[in-house]
């Protein structure tokens, strides 16, 4: 059975956010535009100019834990645990259960940071090779491979499809799958391949799920060269605002179940109609009809903002709202967490606020500023773009109940 | 489904065996392979457990390919490789600038290349322990090779920005089956509708010391040194692990309508693709090849293919002793009917140019394109003595001139992911 045009269907989803575990604390921060960004904390490094980051608390990372088997929790940094946490939620709430169901499942991963390992893991063997004149890379090689003096499980730790391999076994998926790197270009690529094998009629729900963290020097530095976050010691990252200093990076995980709507009960839905995407926002492809609402990233930056904002204006959206200053700049599931926020804001026929905006980069677009506004929501655009520009949106109907 | 025909058009890869798809093949037929005593180059003696790999020589490189800009730009080596591989691929298909304007890029790319060199700009110059602060100043300092601004997203953005492709970029992330599930998603998109033409393919590089000291202790490299450079022997009974090798390799796909609308010749069909997950262990295959064996069914499927059309199966075959068993096994099942797996010609690549790792799927595939245009099979060097539990015909030491209508291609990676692309000759009236 194929048919291009079967309407799909959000019908779970769970994350792991600095905001918190699970959809319900991410929906309670929105609401009430609290940021969860706090003081970067590491035991490994710390920095005068990047003071700010979105933790995920580690109540939250303890809870994740216990839905990853022990024997499993060896192979995963801590963004693969909360991946696994928020594709756990996502079913729970699509009433599905691998094994249990006779249903078609298939895996879609999105995977962010640079994967590269912690410094935790060389630190100190860095730090006992070297010498006065650089690090004794024979003395290294021979600590690591004579005396294995490296956690042997570095290399699974560090593998960019890790949260595929950890998912599919902690869940025992045998179906078709694939893995992508990072941010929005990754998280479009999954949720494009999952419509697409639904639409097909190869599976039957389709998991889709994102994960990333940046706490760890290497990465942050990185994304420092690249001027993707601040660097002047920015506490808070000011979404769409005057006051902006840039950004701040943050983790998490976010998943999201999709199934073929036309497989439901009767009851109300939320549709994925359209996914587009432009290696440059100012090509992206955007729809005729003025929406709803619009979800948009942030840089944080007032200056980038403003160019995002002029794109923004020819929606002509009717509200416009950010999650980035609730979180902080995910690498792993930028765009599952506004579709989630999405969701969420046309089940409730209500929009949250851009957290922190007080002096919007332009004031005749309509960002929704202080405390959640109520309206009533047909369909969402959201607009989500990469630090190297790359851009994608997606269009969301809501379907009330018949 | 759509009636849309996809078809390989170009064809682009740099391995051991130097820069050019053309040599590689030559070679392959030879029955030769590029493994060579190798170690790392941040080592000074030869103390490495790791002893032999099959490096690119850049002495090979054409005089022609000395200007790329590959060479000259800050990137790590996987990502110059795969540039001119894709370079290549394009140019063999005769594709001009316009035409690739609304061309997807698919890429495939491992773990960033030196890792511990990036760390190392952490350590301090007097000894002191490493730390943030020794490596914001000195962030700006990374070489022309360093990896610390290159993000596993890099070589598709650099491809398609070379190439004015403004068609969907993606990056594939499914460590040893990433080019060919890159190679996959190409065909479905093209299937759907969603472009006309897509580049395709992968590169990697893990020759450094990090990387393979990590694969060594995950027990997943070979450390043997009784059999010299001959050392990678799938399906022999002394096999004792992967011999890693380095370069890239992409394919053009396009639809068949496209093709001979620009007057192109393709070299052969993309008839289907099929993956799936072993959800067993993390390293290891499902011993009995469940995984290896969903994903060849679902591409046979995929296809419109039954089992007894197959020819050839390009294998993963990476000479581990428990992957040439669960993938013999695995064929074994899929092609149990009639027993026509005895009727079958498998073939591994990797004893000849090594584990391309991410890379790996896209050289395999043009070999299997190649031998479905030539009726050639390529040979499984170093398979001198087979393992009991390895009883197909691998056409061991040398090629094999036969009949081959369609294949298969197998890629499995770390984390238990299994992909298989079905190829098929081309024909002008169709399969």
């Amino acid at each position: 059975m194929s048919n291009a045009s079967a309407r799909i269907a959000i019908t779970g989803s769970g994350c792991v956010l600095p905001t918190g575990w699970g959809v319900e604390r991410f929906w309670s921060a929105a609401r009430e535009g609290r940021s969860a960004i706090s003081a970067l904390q590491s035991p490994l490094f710390h920095s005068e100019r990047v003071v700010a980051f979105g933790h995920v608390a580690d109540d939250d990372h303890q809870r994740s834990r216990q839905d990853v088997a022990q024997n499993l929790q060896r192979y995963c940094p801590p963004a693969v645990i909360w991946g696994v946490s928020a594709v756990r939620q996502a079913l729970a709430e699509a009433g599905l259960e691998p094994g249990r169901d006779d249903v078609r499942f298939g895996l879609y991963c999105c995977q962010g940071g640079y994967t590269h390992p912690s410094l935790a893991s060389y630190g100190e063997l860095l730090h006992e090779c070297q010498t006065e004149t650089g690090a004794d890379m024979q003395r290294l090689a021979k600590r690591v491979l004579q005396e294995r003096a490296l956690d042997p499980f570095l290399v699974l730790k560090s593998l960019s499809n890790g949260l595929l391999g950890v998912v599919s076994l902690a869940l025992k998926l045998e179906c078709e799958s694939n893995a992508y790197m990072q941010g929005v270009a990754g998280n479009l690529a999954a949720l494009r391949e999952a419509c697409a094998a639904l639409q097909s009629g190869r599976v039957d729900a389709a998991i889709v799920v994102g994960a990333g963290s940046e706490l760890d020097p290497l990465a942050l530095a990185a994304l420092a060269e690249a001027g993707v976050i601040s660097t002047d010691a920015s506490p808070s990252l000011r979404a769409f605002d005057c006051r902006g200093r840039g950004g701040i990076a943050g983790e998490g995980a976010a998943a999201l179940v999709l199934r073929r709507a036309d497989d439901l009960p009767a009851g109300p839905q939320t549709c994925l109609t359209a996914l587009f995407a432009h290696p440059r926002l100012d090509s992206l492809n955007l729809p005729d009809k003025q929406v709803d609402l619009l979800i948009s990233s942030a840089t944080g930056d007032p200056h980038k903002d403003a160019d995002l904002a002029r794109t923004l204006a020819r929606t002509g959206a009717a509200h416009i709202t950010s999650s980035t200053a609730l979180t902080g700049m995910l690498s792993g599931a930028p765009s599952l967490v506004d579709l989630i926020l999405a969701r969420q804001a046309l089940q409730a026929q209500s929009i949250p606020p851009v957290s922190g905006l007080e002096q919007p980069v332009d004031a005749h677009l309509p960002f929704v500023i202080g405390g959640p506004r109520d309206a009533v929501l047909h369909d969402c655009l959201v607009i989500n773009r990469d630090d190297n520009g790359f851009s994608a949106g997606y269009q969301l109907e809501f379907h009330a109940a018949d | 489904m759509s009636a849309t025909r996809i078809v390989i058009t170009g064809m682009g890869a740099v391995t051991g065996f130097g820069f050019e798809w053309q040599t590689l093949w030559e070679k392959m037929l030879g029955a030769e392979h590029c493994v060579r005593p190798w170690q790392p180059d941040d080592l000074q003696e030869a103390s490495f457990a790791v002893r032999y790999a099959a490096p690119v020589d850049m002495s090979l490189l054409p005089e022609k390919l000395h200007s790329h800009a590959a060479w000259t730009l800050p990137l790590e080596k996987r990502s110059r490789f795969g540039w001119v591989a894709a370079t290549q691929a394009v140019n063999d298909s005769g594709l001009q600038p316009e035409q690739l304007r609304g061309a997807a890029v698919l890429c495939a790319s491992g773990a960033p290349q030196h890792m511990l060199a990036d760390m190392l700009l952490t350590a301090a110059p007097d000894g002191a322990a490493p730390g943030w602060q020794h490596l914001m100043p000195r962030a700006g300092q990374v070489n022309a090779d360093g990896s610390l601004r290159q993000s596993n997203d890099r070589l598709a953005r650099v491809i398609a920005d070379d190439l004015g492709c403004e068609g969907p970029v993606i990056n594939i992330s499914s460590a040893c089956a990433g080019a060919s599930q890159a190679i996959g998603n190409a065909f479905q998109m093209i299937r759907r509708g969603e472009v006309s033409v897509a580049l395709a393919g992968g590169a990697d590089s893990v020759l450094n010391l990090d990387t393979m000291a990590a694969l060594y202790l995950l027990g997943a490299a070979s450390g043997e040194q009784r059999w010299g450079a001959d050392l990678c022997r799938p399906f022999d009974r002394d096999r004792s692990g992967l011999i890693a090798g380095e370069g890239g390799g992409f394919v053009v796909l396009e639809s068949l309508e496209h093709a001979l609308a620009r007057g192109a010749t393709p070299y052969a069909e993309v008839l289907g693709f099929g993956s799936s997950l072993d959800a067993y262990k993390v390293t290891a295959p499902q011993p009995e090849g469940r995984g290896a064996a969903l994903a060849m069914q679902a591409a046979l499927d995929d296809a419109g293919l039954r089992p007894q059309q197959i020819d050839l199966i390009n294998a993963h075959g990476t000479s581990t002793p428990l992957n040439d068993v669960a993938e013999t096994l695995a064929i074994k099942s899929v092609f149990a009917e009639h027993k026509h797996y005895q009727a079958l010609a498998v073939s591994a690549n990797k004893s000849q140019f090594g584990h391309l790792i991410a890379a790996a799927g896209a050289p395999e595939c043009i070999v299997t394109a190649l031998a479905c245009l030539n009726d050639l099979v390529t040979p499984t060097v170093n398979l001198h003595d087979a393992d009991e539990q390895c009883d197909l015909d691998y056409c061991a030491g040398q090629a094999v001139s036969r009949r081959v209508d369609y294949a298969l291609s197998n890629s499995f990676g770390f984390g238990g992911l299994n992909t298989s692309l079905a190829l098929g000759k081309y024909r002008e009236h169709g399969q």
